[in-house]
């Protein structure tokens, strides 16, 4: 119990940290590019003006969010071991995997927090524009958060190793677009003939496939994601924390 | 915590493959790459939808792409050979033409997305009616059923075309008619089903789809025509 509260009070530090830095002008750029490409996409999709514009917003509110957390998480480990702030919560009874468990749910919260305002500002523009709410919406946020919770944990993992931040939003970008690739992936492993095809089966064992919860994608033709997607999703983000928190756990500070 | 490393480290390489696990039942309701036919200048556009998992927005940028080719007049071979190679030839009928990429650019919007029904719809009619390329239509159409079997508005779109060879119009607006219903119908179809009923001398019905295509529309053109339509139509009610 003790352990829990703990951890809430680092995530809601992490998380109040993260809001206060440049949130809002992220929002800022993302209305005015939405409206923007509202107003174009009015001229140029004329009667799919409703399914351009959701389908842009919903691609926006994912990189928007995404660029936001895996900035924000690369340096976030690293900036606290150079401010020496890290010191100061070690030097507490705040046991390191709480405190890594509290990083991660902060970030997680900035992540649903940005899905849940972005969603709304873009809500509001499609009212505006004359249409109603997409019906597979929630399920497109949802199976976003998904994917960022996926990637988020993965990137914690990458920055205890990494020598900088950019590295790790370099790795995690890649990682990001190989587990979109996944299925185009597997496809190719089962051409493959004999120990390539064996090797290459094992490589994408490594590789989360995010598209299992690319429900924004996926719209037209399944717009519920399953409560199958839950099992993989928990479990590399749990594969990713405790893979950090070995790596934490052989860090002196 | 340091004695703990190597039975973490294996819990992670544990809990990740069974990530691994669970998802291994999945499979991609999109065509695999092998069946892209990717126009040279798409090709990095391919592979962005790829990478980020934004097949979607891809397709609809193909539509428009498709929209704006087929939307711009086409070079009239006589011109071309007086030495005007700027000028642009109106056809009398708007949408007939060769546009001999029209086939490959709206089979790719299906292969970028194969659920965008209504991009299949305006492909398949725009090929069938407005072109009378019938065979290119239906080919769209199969390749659409391909990944969505169920899909009524195709077979019943395959009917129509059925309809059209055989040159009875009455058949072809009957057999269109439950599209028309369809709030992601394209306007351009609903264009078609009036004229074919105007042809037929069901001119309520007409009237009917012209009003729809005014009151719903977006697209200034089709408004107008549409406009122009029931104008010309409540004046022949009128006649004695």
């Amino acid at each position: 119990m003790k352990d829990l509260f703990l951890a809430r009070a680092v995530a809601f530090n992490s998380f109040s940290e993260s809001v206060r830095n440049r949130f809002f002008t992220l929002f800022a750029v993302f209305a005015f590019t939405a409206v923007y490409a509202s107003v174009l996409a009015g001229v140029m999709a004329v009667d799919q003006e409703a399914r351009v514009l959701t389908d842009f917003g919903l691609a926006l509110i994912e990189l928007t969010a995404l660029a936001y957390s895996l900035f924000g998480v690369s340096s976030s480990l690293l900036k606290e071991a150079e401010t020496k702030t890290i010191y100061l919560v070690f030097s507490r009874p705040v046991p390191r995997r709480v405190y890594l468990a509290g990083k991660l749910a902060g970030a997680l919260l900035t992540a649903g927090l940005m899905l849940a305002i972005m969603g709304a500002i873009h809500l509001s523009l499609l009212a505006f524009r004359g249409f109603g709410l997409p019906e597979f919406y929630a399920w497109a946020l949802a199976g976003t958060f998904l994917k960022l919770a996926v990637i988020i944990s993965f990137a914690f993992f990458v920055s205890l190793f990494s020598t900088s931040a950019v590295s790790t939003l370099v790795i995690s970008s890649i990682m990001w677009t190989l587990g979109h690739f996944a299925a185009e992936a597997r496809f190719m492993a089962e051409r493959l003939p004999g120990f390539k095809g064996i090797v290459f089966n094992v490589f994408l064992w490594l590789i989360p496939n995010l598209q299992l919860f690319n429900a924004r994608d996926a719209a037209g033709a399944a717009c519920a994601l399953g409560p199958g997607v839950i099992v993989p999703a928990a479990s590399w983000v749990a594969a990713s924390y405790l893979a950090a928190l070995w790596l934490l756990a052989r860090k002196e500070f | 915590m340091s004695g703990r490393g190597l039975p973490l480290l294996a819990s992670a390489v544990l809990a990740w493959a069974a990530g691994g696990f669970a998802s291994r039942g999945y499979s991609s309701p999109f065509p695999p790459p092998s069946e892209m036919r990717v126009p040279a200048s798409g090709a990095t556009g391919d592979m962005l939808a790829l990478a980020l998992g934004a097949r979607r927005l891809f397709s609809d940028l193909w539509f428009i792409r498709l929209m704006q080719y087929y939307g711009t007049s086409e070079f009239c071979e006589h011109e071309e050979a007086a030495g005007d190679p700027h000028h642009h030839c109106e056809h009398d009928n708007f949408g007939m033409g060769k546009y001999p990429l029209f086939l490959p650019l709206a089979r790719h919007v299906l292969e970028v997305d194969p659920a965008f029904t209504a991009a299949g719809l305006y492909g398949a009619a725009s090929l069938a009616f407005n072109m009378e390329r019938a065979g290119e239509a239906e080919e769209l159409l199969r390749y659409g059923l391909k990944y969505s079997p169920r899909e009524w508005k195709y077979l019943t779109m395959l009917a129509a075309i059925g309809y059209s060879k055989a040159k009875n119009p009455s058949a072809v607006a009957e057999s269109i008619a439950p599209l028309l219903r369809d709030p992601d119908c394209p306007v351009m179809l609903k264009q078609q089903a009036a004229f074919l009923n105007k042809k037929a001398g069901n001119y309520a019905a007409a009237a009917a789809i012209y009003a729809d295509i005014a009151a719903t529309s977006r697209d200034e053109a089709y408004v107008k025509n549409a406009r122009r339509e029931l104008e010309k139509l409540s004046r022949r009610a009128r006649r004695p």
